[in-house]
C-alpha cells in the first residue's frame, strides 16, 4: 500500500530512483567520494573489504550507489552488481598513470558486459588536485571512450576531497537517466 | 554405556551366554539391592530379542522386588570413559589461522600453525575478513570447512589405535600433560568399546571443521592508507567453539605487537592443554535425558566416578614413582552437570571455560532459537505481510507465521539467505546457526554440512553447485538476485521473501493420493466445523511466543523445537506407512504388524507380557489424523528425498540399536496414549503391565525417561497407575517405580512426583508388604493367588510353556 502511493507520487513529481555501481581500481577515491555525496564533507576512509552501498537525493533523484572494493583479487565479483545497474560511475586516480591501462582494461570489461549494456557511463578523473596528473581530455584518450559505440558517456574532472566535479556528475546522470521502472 | 553393544553380533552372544546362567537357578544368590547407583552402567544391555525378556521374567520370579535381577554381581568392573581422554590423539584445536587486508592485493594468508590448513588459502583469507569489516573494529564471524582427518595423524578404526598412539607421541608438544602410565591403564577400555561407539557410525564422513574467526580493523596512520586490518581463526572440531571466544580476543591483540607464528604457536599450545578429561562420555539415551532436564545434578554420579578412577590411576602410579605430590582434592564436582569447568592459561592469564556436557547434533556454536523467532515474529505479529504461496513453504495460506516458513525450508532443503545489511557478520552466523538447530531439534541432521553461516559474494559460485543451503550474509546484493535463493530472510526487517524464481514443488504419489475423491471428500468433512489451523502449527507458534512472554528461557524453547521436528517425523513416519503401505521412518518391532489400521492394543506376542501392539504418533480419532495427514502432505512430500531425510532413515537404525533394551514396546506410542487418549481400564492396564515388564535395567529405564522429560508432566502418567482399579496393575506400577526411584536419573524424576502420588505409592507398597508376609505364612504353593504372585505365574508359565 505505501510503496503503491509512493510510486503514485513519483510519477506525478517526476522523482526518480536510480541504481548506480561505483567501480575503479583500488585507492582511486570511490569511498571518498560516496561519503562527500552522502555526508557533503570529507572523511578519511580506509581501504573497503567488499563494499559500502548509501542513498543520496539530488535534484529530486534517489541514488542508490554502491561502492564496491578494487584490488584486483576481488574485482571479479564486480559483475555480481552489474544486474540492474542504470549508471555506472567509473573513478581514475588521474595522477596513477603507471595503472591507466589497467584501468582501461577493467572498464571495457564491465561495459562489455550484457548486463551492462544500457548502463551511463560517468567517468571522474578524479585528483586533479595532484601534480603530474592527466587532464580529463588524457584520460578519455587512455580509456578509448571515443572507440565506444552506443554508449552515452561523460568525463568529469574532479577532486573528491574537496567536492569539486562530484555533483556535477550527479546532475548528469539524473538529466540522461530514462524512467524507466525500477526492477 | 551399557546401552552401546547389543547390535555387535559377537559381544552380544557372549553376553547372552553369560546372562542365560545367571538367570538360572544359581543367580538367586544377586542381591536384590544393588547399593551402590554407580554401578548400573556395568550392567550388560538386554539383548533385543524376545528370549531375553523371558529370561529377566524368570529371574524376578525369585527376586520378589525385581531389581535389578538380571544383573549378574560378577559383571566386569568397567572404566567409565572420557568424552575426551587425556590420551586421545584428537587435539581440541587443530589450526590457528591469521589473515590480512593487503591494501593491494586485498586479503591475503599471514601465518598458519601448526601446518598449511590446505585447500584454497585466498578462499580462506576472503571468509576471514567478512564485507564492511572495515566500518567496525570487531567482528566475529564463523564458517565451516569439509577437511578429512587425513594426514595420517588421526585413525579412525580401533586396529589401528596403536599405531595412531604411537605417531600421537610424536605430535605431543613438549609441554602436553600426558604421563605415559596413562596408556597403559585407558588402552585395553578404549579398543573395547570403540566399535560400540553410536558417534561413530553416523556415516556422514568426518566432522566438520569449525572455524571461529576474529577480525579487528585499527586505524592507524603510520600505515599505508590508515589502518590494519587483521585476522584470527581456531579451527576445531568441537562444536562449541564459542568457548574459545576469550581466547582469541587476547592472541589477536597480541598478534597485533608481535605478528609473528609463535604468536599463534602459543595460543594453540595453550588450547590443547586444556584438561576435559574428567567429563564422562553419556550414551545417546542419557545425553537426551541430561538435555531435558533441569535438574544440577543430573548424572552426577559419573562424574564423581571419574575423579574416583583418576585418584585411583594417581594412587597406582605413586606406587612406582617418588610421592613427592601432596594429595589434595584437586577435582571438584562440576556446579552444574550441563556444563564441565575447565581453564585454559594463555599467556599465564587462567581463562575460566565451561565446555557442555552433551551437544545435540547440529548445534553448533551459542546461538538464541529465541531471538531468531522473535526477529521474524515481532514484524508478523504487529503487520503481517503476506507471502508468495508455496506449497512446501505456506502451509498455512499467505500468512504462515514466518518461522514455519522457515523450517519448511529448511526441511524441504531450499536455498535459504539470511542477510543482515550494516549488520556485524557474527550477527547473521547466528542467524544461521540457530536456523539450523531449529530445522534439526537435535533429531534431523545435514544442516549444517549444507550451512554457510558467513559467506560472501566470492563463494557465490560454489554456493549455487550447493541443492540447498542455509547462508549468511550481509552484503544487499543477494537480495537483487532471487535467483540466488529461494527464501530471503532480511534480519534488519524481520521480514521473509519467497523467490519469484523458486521451482514449484512437483505433483508426487502422495499429493495426488490426497486428491482422490474419496480422501478428499473425507478431508473436507473431517475439516468441516474443525479449527482453521489443520496443522497445528499457529497454536504451537502461539504456545512457544507465550513461553517466550512468559521467560520461560532457551532451554525451553529448544526443547519445545525438539518435540515439534520429532512429531513431524512421526506424522510422516504415519503418512508413509498411510499413503505407501510402508515407512523407513519407523523400525516396526518384532512382533508388530505394520497395517497402520491395527488396534494400539493387544500384546503382539501373547507370550510376552512386555510385548504390546501398535507405534507410532496418536491421534484422538481417524478424522483428526486424516485431516493433519492432508494439512501435511506437501512438507512431508517436499522432505522425502533431501539429505535430511537420508541421514534420518540412516539414523532410525542407529537409534533403534543403540537407544535402548526394548524393541517389543513402543514406549512413547503407548505413553501418548496414556496422555492423551484416556483408555479404557483394560487398555491402561495392558500399557502399565507392559511398560512394567518391559523397563527393567538401566538402559530401560532410560529408555522410559527419555519418553517422559519432565517437561512433560515426567512420571506423572506412569504414577496413574498406581489408581487403576486392579491391583495387579498398582503393584506393577509400584515396582516399575521403585526400580526407577533408584536409578541414578530416575532418583530426579521421582524427586518431581507430587506428594499425592507418592502417598498412593507407599500405600501400596504397604499393603504388599503386609500381602506378602501374609503369604510367607502360608505354604508358599507355587502359583497361589494373590496379585503380584499371579503376575509372575503368568510370565514364568509362558517361560515353561515355550520351553516345554
Amino acid at each position: 500500500m505505501g510503496g503503491q502511493v509512493s510510486k503514485l507520487m513519483s510519477r506525478i513529481f517526476g522523482s526518480k530512483e536510480m541504481r548506480i555501481l561505483m567501480l575503479g581500481l583500488d585507492a582511486a577515491g570511490k569511498t571518498t567520494i560516496l561519503y562527500k555525496l552522502k555526508l557533503n564533507q570529507d572523511v578519511t576512509t580506509i581501504p573497503t573489504v567488499g563494499f559500502n552501498v548509501e542513498s543520496v537525493t539530488y535534484k529530486n533523484v534517489k541514488f542508490n550507489v554502491w561502492d564496491v572494493g578494487g584490488q584486483d583479487k576481488i574485482r571479479p565479483l564486480w559483475r555480481h552488481y552489474y544486474s540492474g545497474t542504470q549508471g555506472l560511475i567509473f573513478v581514475i586516480d588521474s595522477s596513477d598513470t603507471a595503472r591507466m591501462n589497467e584501468a582501461r582494461s577493467e572498464l571495457h570489461k564491465i561495459i562489455n558486459d550484457r548486463e551492462m549494456k544500457d548502463a551511463l557511463l560517468l567517468v571522474f578523473a578524479n585528483k586533479q588536485d595532484i601534480a603530474g596528473h592527466l587532464s580529463p581530455e588524457e584520460v578519455t584518450n587512455a580509456l578509448q571512450l571515443n572507440k565506444l559505440r552506443d554508449r552515452l558517456w561523460y568525463v568529469v574532472p574532479s577532486v573528491a576531497t574537496q567536492g569539486t566535479g562530484i555533483f556535477e556528475g550527479l546532475a548528469w546522470l539524473s538529466n540522461n537517466v530514462k524512467s524507466q521502472p525500477m526492477k | 554405556m551399557s546401552t552401546d553393544l547389543p547390535y555387535r553380533p559377537t559381544t552380544n552372544a557372549s553376553q547372552h551366554e553369560r546372562r542365560s546362567s545367571s538367570g538360572s537357578r544359581s543367580a538367586v544368590a544377586v542381591p536384590p539391592n544393588n547399593p551402590s547407583v554407580n554401578e548400573f552402567p556395568k550392567l550388560p544391555p538386554a539383548a533385543p530379542t524376545i528370549g531375553r525378556s523371558q529370561s529377566v521374567s524368570r529371574a524376578s520370579l525369585r527376586q520378589r522386588s525385581g531389581e535389578h535381577a538380571n544383573l549378574p554381581s560378577l559383571a566386569r568392573s568397567r572404566r567409565y570413559r572420557s568424552q575426551y581422554p587425556l590420551d586421545s590423539s584428537e587435539r581440541h584445536v587443530e589450526y590457528i589461522l591469521v589473515a590480512s587486508f593487503h591494501v593491494d592485493r586485498g586479503p591475503i594468508m599471514e601465518h598458519q600453525y601448526p601446518a598449511p590448513i590446505g585447500g584454497d588459502e585466498s578462499m580462506l583469507a576472503e571468509l576471514m575478513l567478512p564485507d564492511q569489516t572495515h566500518v567496525r573494529s570487531q567482528d566475529w564471524t564463523i564458517f565451516f570447512l569439509h577437511k578429512d582427518t587425513g594426514n595420517g595423524e588421526e585413525e579412525e578404526s580401533q586396529d589401528t589405535n596403536k599405531t595412531g598412539k604411537k605417531k600421537k607421541k610424536k605430535y605431543k608438544e613438549p609441554n602436553g600433560s600426558t604421563d605415559e602410565e596413562d596408556y597403559g591403564t585407558t588402552q585395553p577400555f578404549a579398543n573395547d568399546e570403540e566399535a560400540s561407539d553410536e558417534e561413530d557410525v553416523s556415516g556422514e564422513g568426518p566432522p566438520l571443521m569449525y572455524v571461529l574467526n576474529l577480525v579487528n580493523t585499527k586505524q592507524d596512520n603510520n600505515f599505508r592508507r590508515g589502518a590494519v586490518v587483521k585476522a584470527m581463526a581456531i579451527c576445531t572440531r568441537h562444536s562449541f567453539l564459542h568457548i574459545y571466544k576469550p581466547l582469541l580476543l587476547l592472541a589477536l591483540e597480541e598478534y597485533f605487537k608481535s605478528p609473528y607464528p609463535e604468536t599463534l604457536a602459543t595460543l594453540y599450545d595453550a588450547a590443547n592443554a586444556m584438561d576435559l578429561s574428567l567429563m564422562p562420555r553419556l550414551s545417546l539415551l542419557e545425553r537426551s535425558i541430561l538435555q531435558a532436564s533441569d535438574a544440577k545434578d543430573m548424572f552426577i554420579e559419573k562424574f564423581e566416578r571419574m575423579i574416583q578412577q583418576r585418584l585411583a590411576d594417581e594412587a597406582a602410579n605413586k606406587e612406582h614413582s617418588s610421592p613427592d605430590s601432596p594429595s589434595k582434592p584437586r577435582y571438584m564436582l562440576p556446579r552444574d552437570t550441563h556444563e564441565f569447568e575447565s581453564k585454559v592459561i594463555y599467556n599465564e592469564i587462567p581463562i575460566p571455560v565451561k565446555v557442555p556436557t552433551a551437544v545435540w547434533p547440529e548445534t553448533v556454536g551459542d546461538f538464541s532459537l529465541l531471538k531468531l523467532i522473535q526477529t521474524f515474529s515481532t514484524p508478523h505479529s504487529t503487520s503481517p505481510h503476506p507471502l508468495a504461496l508455496h506449497p512446501h513453504l505456506t502451509t498455512n495460506g499467505p500468512f504462515t507465521h514466518p518461522v514455519i516458513v522457515l523450517v519448511n525450508a529448511m526441511l524441504t532443503q531450499k536455498r535459504v539467505i539470511f542477510l543482515g545489511h550494516n549488520r556485524p557478520s557474527g550477527e547473521v552466523a547466528e542467524a544461521v546457526l540457530a536456523a539450523c538447530a531449529l530445522a534439526s531439534g537435535g533429531v534431523l541432521r545435514g544442516f549444517t554440512r549444507h550451512a554457510f553461516p558467513y559467506t560472501d559474494l566470492t563463494k557465490i559460485d560454489d554456493l549455487l553447485n550447493v541443492p540447498g543451503f542455509v547462508a549468511g550474509v550481509t552484503n544487499p546484493t543477494f537480495a537483487n538476485h532471487p535467483e540466488w535463493w529461494d527464501l530471503l530472510c532480511d534480519l534488519p526487517t524481520g521480514r521473509m521473501k519467497i523467490s519469484s524464481r523458486i521451482s514449484p514443488g512437483p505433483v508426487t504419489e502422495g499429493l495426488l493420493y490426497f486428491q482422490q475423491p474419496h480422501i478428499s471428500l473425507a478431508v473436507a468433512h473431517a475439516s468441516s466445523g474443525a479449527s482453521s489451523d489443520p496443522t497445528g502449527d499457529n497454536a504451537f507458534m502461539d504456545d512457544i511466543l507465550r513461553s517466550i512472554s512468559h521467560r520461560h528461557g532457551e532451554g525451553a524453547i529448544r526443547s519445545k523445537w525438539r518435540s515439534y521436528i520429532y512429531k513431524f517425523t512421526r506424522i510422516a513416519a504415519a503418512f508413509e506407512e498411510s499413503v505407501y503401505g510402508a515407512s523407513s521412518l519407523y523400525i516396526i518391532g518384532p512382533g508388530e504388524e505394520l497395517s497402520p489400521e491395527s488396534p494400539s492394543s493387544g500384546q503382539s506376542d501373547p507370550l510376552d507380557p512386555a510385548s504390546l501392539r501398535g507405534h507410532g504418533y496418536v491421534w484422538p480419532d481417524e478424522a483428526s489424523k486424516l485431516r493433519q495427514l492432508a494439512a501435511y502432505v506437501s512438507r512431508i512430500e517436499g522432505w522425502r528425498n533431501t539429505r535430511s531425510y537420508y541421514a534420518f532413515i540412516q539414523d532410525i537404525a542407529i537409534y533403534y540399536h543403540a537407544a535402548g533394551p526394548i524393541k517389543g514396546l513402543d514406549l512413547l506410542h503407548h505413553h501418548d496414549r496414556l496422555r492423551t487418549l484416556k483408555p479404557s481400564h483394560a487398555d491402561a492396564a495392558a500399557i502399565y503391565l507392559a511398560f512394567a515388564h518391559a523397563v527393567r535395567d538401566s538402559a530401560g529405564i532410560c529408555q522410559l525417561l527419555s519418553v517422559t522429560p519432565e517437561s512433560q508432566a515426567g512420571l506423572f502418567y506412569i504414577s496413574m497407575g498406581l489408581f487403576h482399579p486392579d491391583l495387579v496393575v498398582r503393584e506393577a506400577t509400584v515396582d516399575l517405580l521403585d526400580r526407577i526411584a533408584s536409578h541414578e536419573a530416575g532418583r530426579h524424576f521421582w524427586n518431581h512426583l507430587g506428594r499425592f502420588m507418592k502417598l498412593a505409592y507407599f500405600r501400596i507398597k504397604r499393603e504388599k508388604e503386609a500381602a506378602l508376609s501374609a503369604a510367607a505364612n502360608q505354604s508358599m504353593t507355587f502359583g497361589s493367588q494373590t496379585g503380584p504372585q499371579s503376575l509372575v505365574g503368568i510370565a514364568l508359565g509362558d517361560v515353561s510353556l515355550r520351553q516345554s
